[in-house]
């Protein structure tokens, strides 16, 4: 993917941009707002990365002209202000998705992934499959059920959902916030540990009685499903 | 009453009100005036006659017969057989007011006096009254027709200067309301007025600029704070992924997690404390709300060693912020898990939602210092059982203008709930 960055401290950016150029991306790197306007006005980028709060033109002006002049390239906002009416802000300048400061670099790896499937479309058969497939597991949506190696397991509702959000982003990397935000709809940390709480049962159940686990937890970063 | 409807506002006017009090007062003291004017005009009037009747009588002579003339009856005490009985019975009383009942030349009232005449004889004078009745009468007439004019005279006035009063009080009225529902560039805008109601509005106006200042500049100052303090921690993580994979990287990460989840928290209370107005409200079942809640926390509750059951009783719908309340419940279950007993139980009745337990409880003695709001936030913490949490759940509580309220759990334990019963 083809990415644009505005990001105005250069040591955070630096990281941003070598951590997605490392997953194959190419990342122009901007550290004021009127740069990067430029940039997004004359090239076709797949992706905008944005700094909401950057001296003189900020990143929510930024889309704003664009979006304004009928572009658009899916932004991701990158924030300080992880307050919800900042957030509300972003996606009426027409962000798509909005991470607050500080983040772990898998967290930002997986929504621009995310937005970029968006970009392509999406495997629309995918998305809209009834039953998930991965390895010896499978996920029934529609009668609810769940069987790994033709043996049926009993989940409870959340457990249920928590494993469906992993079976459609098999062998992809899933922190916690994304949990938080997709699974349980809460916008903030509930500071118990509800996501290792759930992951757990979910474990005892689908791979504490089978050979090889399926569900992995990658330390500080989150969890990866499958592969 | 139909004055209940459009026109009850008028009744509720202070000035219009006063213009009536007003009315009565004046109206009560005229009374008064105008009874003692008559009665002191009536006294004066018998005076003047009785003396004219005294001086004829002393200038008459009876010698040559009766002495009526132009209307004045002058006879001796024992010639009056022509006249009505009365004035016989008047004049062997001594004299004084007739009071014929009926007309006699024109007059059913006289002012018979008895005397003596220039011979030193015995002699009656009688005189009609009825001009002065008609006087007085029409003297009564004048001032009662004044006092009724001034009183609806008052009363205009009075009703003018409350509708003016009024229509000016309900935009001062508005403006308030505007700005306690959160529209802080509400203003006034009466500052041509020079009078009281002029001032306290031109005062209003300030305040709410005042305010609205006050409230742009905390924003400001929490969002450059929450910038100054989210990016060095966002480089640390930077940082901190950037170090080779070990047990001690991952350690690490967790801990600037924990970090920025605290600051987070401490960011979110000051933000909903800072909120205004209603948005983001819906109208949330607090029934499938606290079930929701116990199924996502029913796990961690479990997996803390302790149990956990549901409570839910005519739960009604209130007018929230969902994602806050949530919040609350969760920091609560939180607390409980942390400071409470074995026990743990979800509650949604009627407006409240909240959480029990049955551990040690607070000394009731305490309530209200748990309770204090993110400036006592220190002392809070030090208060067992308390912390982060507690000042959060206080902030949403005050946001939608609901009563925290702690109680015993009996026998013993905590309940904390949240209760909505003024919405």
């Amino acid at each position: 993917m083809r990415i644009l960055l505005l990001e105005d401290d250069s040591q955070l950016g630096t990281w941003v941009t070598n951590g997605l150029r490392e997953e194959g991306h190419v990342v122009d790197h901007f550290e004021n707002g009127k740069d990067a306007l430029i940039a997004a006005m004359g090239q076709d980028y797949d992706l905008l990365v944005l700094d909401r709060m950057v001296p003189g033109l900020d990143g929510l002006a930024v889309l704003q002209s664009l979006r304004a002049s009928k572009n658009s390239t899916p932004a991701l906002f990158l924030t300080a202000l992880g307050e919800v009416d900042a957030r509300v802000e972003g996606f009426e300048a027409g962000g798509d998705d909005y991470l607050t400061k500080p983040f772990a670099f898998a967290e930002l790896s997986a929504r621009v992934g995310a937005l970029g499937r968006r970009r392509d479309g999406g495997n629309s058969a995918k998305a809209n499959a009834t039953i998930l497939r991965h390895a010896d597991m499978t996920l029934d949506l529609l009668a609810r059920r769940c069987t790994r190696q033709e043996q049926e397991i009993e989940l409870m509702a959340k457990e249920f959902k928590l494993l469906e959000y992993f079976m459609k982003r098999p062998g992809r990397l899933v922190t916690r916030t994304m949990l938080l935000e997709q699974v349980w709809d809460m916008s903030f940390d509930p500071t118990t540990s509800v996501v290792e709480t759930h992951i757990s049962r979910l474990r005892t159940k689908i791979d504490k009685p089978f050979d090889t686990p399926l569900l992995r937890t990658r330390r500080g970063e989150g969890y990866v499903f499958g592969r | 009453m139909y004055l209940g409807g459009r026109f009850a506002w008028l009744l509720r006017s202070s000035t219009l009100r006063l213009a009536l009090i007003l009315s009565a007062l004046f109206a009560a003291g005229m009374a008064v005036a105008v009874y003692v004017a008559i009665s002191i005009g009536s006294g004066v009037f018998e005076r003047r006659v009785d003396t004219t009747l005294q001086a004829l009588m002393r200038a008459s002579d009876l010698s040559g017969g009766r002495g009526d003339t132009f209307g004045v009856i002058l006879r001796a005490p024992d010639d009056l057989d022509d006249l009505p009985r009365p004035f016989e019975r008047t004049a062997a009383r001594g004299g004084g007011t007739v009071d014929l009942g009926q007309d006699f030349r024109q007059s059913d009232t006289w002012r018979l006096l008895v005397g003596v005449d220039e011979q030193g004889a015995p002699i009656i004078a009688a005189v009609p009254l009825e001009d002065a009745e008609e006087a007085l009468e029409l003297l009564e007439g004048v001032l009662w027709s004044t006092v009724a004019a001034v009183i609806v005279l008052t009363l205009a006035v009075g009703a003018v200067t409350g509708v003016i009063a009024q229509r000016r009080l309900q935009r001062i009225n508005g403006t308030l309301t505007a700005l306690a529902t959160g529209d802080l560039g509400a203003r006034t805008g009466m500052t041509r007025a020079k009078d009281d109601l002029g001032d306290m509005a031109r005062q209003l106006d300030v305040t709410a600029d005042e305010l609205e200042r006050l409230v742009a500049q905390t924003r400001h100052l929490s969002a450059s704070l929450a910038h100054d303090l989210r990016t060095p921690l966002a480089r640390l993580r930077s940082r901190l992924e950037m170090l080779p994979d070990s047990e001690e990287r991952g350690a690490a990460l967790e801990d600037a997690e924990r970090m920025s989840g605290i600051f987070d928290t401490i960011m979110r209370v000051a933000r909903i404390e800072a909120a205004q107005g209603t948005e983001g409200f819906e109208n949330v079942d607090l029934g499938p709300l606290i079930k929701d809640i116990a199924e996502t926390f029913e796990p961690v509750i479990e997996d803390a060693g302790k149990t956990m059951s549901l409570s839910v009783a005519q739960a009604a719908t209130v007018f929230a912020d969902r994602q806050m309340l949530i919040q609350a419940v969760a920091n609560l279950i939180q607390n409980a898990i942390r400071h409470g007993g074995d026990h743990i139980v979800l509650v949604a009745q009627d407006q409240a939602i909240g959480v029990s337990d049955n551990g040690q409880g607070v000394d009731p003695e305490n309530f209200a210092e748990v309770i204090k709001p993110m400036v006592r936030l220190d002392a809070a913490r030090q208060t067992e059982g308390t912390g982060l949490g507690l000042a959060l759940v206080r902030a949403v509580a005050d946001r939608h203008g609901a009563q925290l309220v702690l109680s015993q759990h009996a026998p013993e334990g905590l309940s904390v709930t949240l209760n909505f019963t003024n919405l």
